[in-house]
């Protein structure tokens, strides 16, 4: 009995937030000439056909009001959150076009999945300069802590999200990753973890529950 | 051989080569129709609109593997679909569904020929088509029996159950128009109701006009009756096993029933193929037979299945009781 | 002619399809056979234009059968081949072959083609259902009233028989009182 009067309560106080309607359905009768009542007054109250009338109108929305659901995935594709952590990008200074990495090695020593190589060496200004630079896309779980310590912002994560491949390793080269740099006008600042989506104001419905 | 003989055979394979191809094209309108009800677009991709998934589907369907599993009884498992898909058009030949036509004498061999409406006009024409289509549900029953799998059995029980329930309502919601009419014969219905809108059964029979479409829903064991293969409950019920060619026998099977209903449904009760005012008959016979089409799929999309208790109670509680009142409603009025 | 072949082959479909329903160990193909042999059946008043009786044949035997299936399916396990259990040879083979004679002295007369002549034969002036009420609702009145008179004490004996329990309803039963009836 307990728990019924909880379920109560919490009701009431619903109630006091938010309109929902108990749908009045009555007792369900079970013998004699009430239940035969009932069913003569459901059958004769056309429900059904509200149910039909339901389906048809969206079919009617959907063909000639532009109100199809479907986006034709690989063709279309939805926007996605730059909070997304996909495949990484590296990027360019804008000014120079010269890649930001500056070979720290912060980005391998955090890879908490162990799957960032990297070689540095002294260049002829006695710069540090990336010789090797390969993520392996097997075992990296896009957990996005490069991103996160790299102290230039040149480790990004991208949108690319289809990255199904042959086999279990998957190695990405720092080229495959680096801006092209005829590209570099294109290249966004990464929104950094936070941000929200470009259509994020669309995606705002109403919650169900009462907070 | 006389000009009425070659135009029946050639009758008798253009109801097997067209209605197997609407059979298909039913699929690809049902799954359109579904889509768009749930605001989808449906198969887009293979040809125009997706109009060659049918082709796809026919393909793939032909080329699987076709599977008998290890304990089935084997030559019960191949007959049953066979049962479906020949009882189904076997019911078409006592259905009219193209008018009268002439083949023009230029043509060889069969120019002249007469190509009746009606393969078949024998003067039980109703009772036979729901005959035969009753003696068709025997292909779920065994197929579901012979596959030794708990899932077809379940199907093959709710097949019998199914049928002992509808089989009294058709029976009964058509016997009262065939009292008005007096005759079992589909031209005899069609011609009974040439005068007119006015002289259309419906109005005079409502009551069994409704029965027969619910008792033809369970015929062609369509939504709200889909008891044999509904897959939330029963994986797919005497489909269960089934794959391929054999699978796609039941498939025809039952699209050329939900065919067979609708032509019923149009001719017994909605005036049939006669011409109204100037409109031709048989374009409005086509327009019928589509709505009818289509008012299962509509129901398929907007309602929720019925448990096998409940179909059982609906039909013997309330749909046979209905259907008797009915008849002695029509026989006091015929009698008077 | 065609309807001589058409009635040897009907024949021999039937015999062959009856005798499988009784010699076959197989619940399955002893049911299909007999629906199947039904459908034949259908097919020899077809072939003497009692078209009526032909669908009336189809109709009602596919729905009996059907109900046969159901049974089958509840008893026996039917992919498996039965083990009958037959005590004594002797009495199954006496009473089969007094059946058998007795069929076979009752359908003596149709030896004899002039015996045989129908008492209300077919006009062409009537189509088939009005034939066949025409013939139950005159000469057979009697036999076809005494039928359905039977036929409604056996679906009211039945209703009764199945009945009896309607009223309580097993879910309704507290677990409690049904585990209490089941140690009784
Ligand atoms: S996202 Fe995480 S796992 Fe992947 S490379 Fe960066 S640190 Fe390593
Ligand atoms: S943390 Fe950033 S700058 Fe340092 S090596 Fe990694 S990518 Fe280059």
């Amino acid at each position: 009995m307990a728990h019924i009067e909880e379920h109560k309560e919490t009701h009431t106080v619903q109630k006091e937030k938010q309109n929902y309607v108990m749908l009045d359905l009555g007792k369900t009768p079970k013998f004699g000439m009430p239940a035969f009542i009932q069913v003569v007054k459901r059958s004769l109250s056309l429900e059904l056909l509200k149910g039909l009338g339901v389906t048809f109108r969206e079919m009617i929305n959907a063909l000639f009001k532009g109100k199809m659901h479907t986006t034709k995935y690989p063709f279309e594709k939805l926007p996605i959150s730059p909070r997304y952590r996909a495949i990484h990008e590296m990027l360019r200074l804008l000014e120079s076009g010269h890649y930001r990495c500056i070979g720290c090695g912060l980005c391998e020593k955090i890879c908490i999945s162990n799957c960032i190589a990297m070689e540095t060496r002294y260049d002829e200004n006695q710069r540090k300069e990336v010789s090797q630079y390969t993520i392996n896309f097997g075992r990296c779980i896009f957990c996005g802590y490069c991103a996160e310590v790299c102290p230039e912002l040149a480790i990004v994560h991208g949108g690319r999200y289809e990255n199904a491949s042959e086999q279990r390793a998957g190695f990405s080269l720092f080229e495959d990753m680096l801006t092209p740099i005829d590209k570099l006008k294109e290249q966004k600042e990464f929104a950094g973890f936070g941000s929200i989506s470009p259509n994020a104001d669309e995606n705002i419905k109403k919650t169900p529950l009462a907070y | 051989m006389d000009a009425l003989t070659i135009g029946t055979i050639i009758k008798i394979l253009i109801i097997l080569a067209i209605v197997s191809a609407i059979a298909g094209f039913g699929t690809y309108i049902e799954r359109k129709v579904l889509a768009f009800m749930q605001r989808r677009l449906g198969p887009m991709h293979v040809g125009p609109f997706g109009l060659l998934q049918i082709a796809a589907d026919g393909i793939k369907l032909f080329t699987k593997e076709d599977i008998i599993p290890q304990n089935a009884n084997k030559f019960i498992f191949s007959l049953a679909p066979v049962i479906t898909a020949a009882t189904a058009f076997i019911a078409m030949a006592a259905l009219p569904l193209f008018p009268t036509f002439t083949i023009p004498k230029s043509l060889p061999v069969i120019g002249g020929a007469i190509v009746p409406s009606t393969v078949a006009d024998i003067n039980i024409g109703i009772l036979f088509i729901l005959g035969t289509m009753a003696a068709g549900l025997y292909g779920p029953l065994l197929a579901g029996m012979a596959q030794s799998n708990k899932w077809g059995i379940i199907g093959s029980a709710r097949t019998a159950v199914q049928f002992l329930s509808y089989e009294v309502v058709t029976g009964l919601s058509v016997l009262a128009p065939i009292m008005l009419v007096g005759s079992l014969s589909m031209i005899d219905f069609n011609d009974a109701q040439a005068g007119g809108i006015t002289s259309w059964l419906i109005w005079q029979q409502p009551i069994a006009f409704v029965l027969f479409l619910i008792a033809g829903f369970a015929e062609t064991n369509r939504t709200p009756f889909d008891l044999l293969e509904h897959e939330a409950e029963i994986v797919s019920g005497y489909l269960t096993e089934y794959s391929g060619l054999r699978w796609g026998m039941f498939f025809i099977g039952e699209y050329a029933n939900m065919i067979t209903i609708s032509i019923i449904a149009a001719v017994v009760f909605c005036g049939g193929y006669n011409d109204l005012a100037f409109i031709s008959g048989w374009f409005l016979f086509v327009l019928k037979v589509v709505f009818f089409f289509f008012l299962m799929l509509w129901a398929r999309a907007a309602w929720p299945h019925v448990r096998p208790d409940q179909m059982m109670w609906l039909c013997w509680k309330v749909l046979m009781p209905l259907a008797v009142i009915n008849i002695l409603i029509t026989g006091i009025v015929v009698m008077l | 002619m065609f309807e001589q072949i058409a009635f040897y082959f009907f024949s021999v479909l039937t015999i062959g399809l009856f005798l499988v329903a009784v010699f076959s160990k197989n619940v399955l193909y002893a049911m299909t056979s007999l629906a199947s042999g039904m459908v034949v059946i259908a097919g020899f008043f077809f072939l003497v234009g009692a078209d009526f009786l032909g669908v009336v044949q189809l109709i009602v035997y596919v729905g009996a059968v059907m109900a046969l299936y159901a049974f089958g399916m509840m008893f026996f396990n039917v992919t498996k081949n039965l083990k009958e259990k037959t005590t004594s040879t002797g009495w199954v083979l006496i009473v089969g072959v007094t059946a058998a004679l007795l069929m076979t002295l009752m359908f003596l007369g149709a030896i004899n083609p002039d015996a045989i002549y129908a008492s209300l034969p077919m006009s062409d002036k009537m189509t088939n259902p009005e034939a066949v009420g025409m013939a139950l609702f005159t000469k057979y009145l009697v036999p076809f009233e005494v039928a359905a008179v039977m036929l409604l004490i056996a679906m009211i004996g039945g209703i009764v028989l199945a009945g009896k329990k309607m009223d309580t309803s097993l879910t309704d039963i507290k677990d409690e009182v049904l585990q209490l009836k089941d140690e009784e």
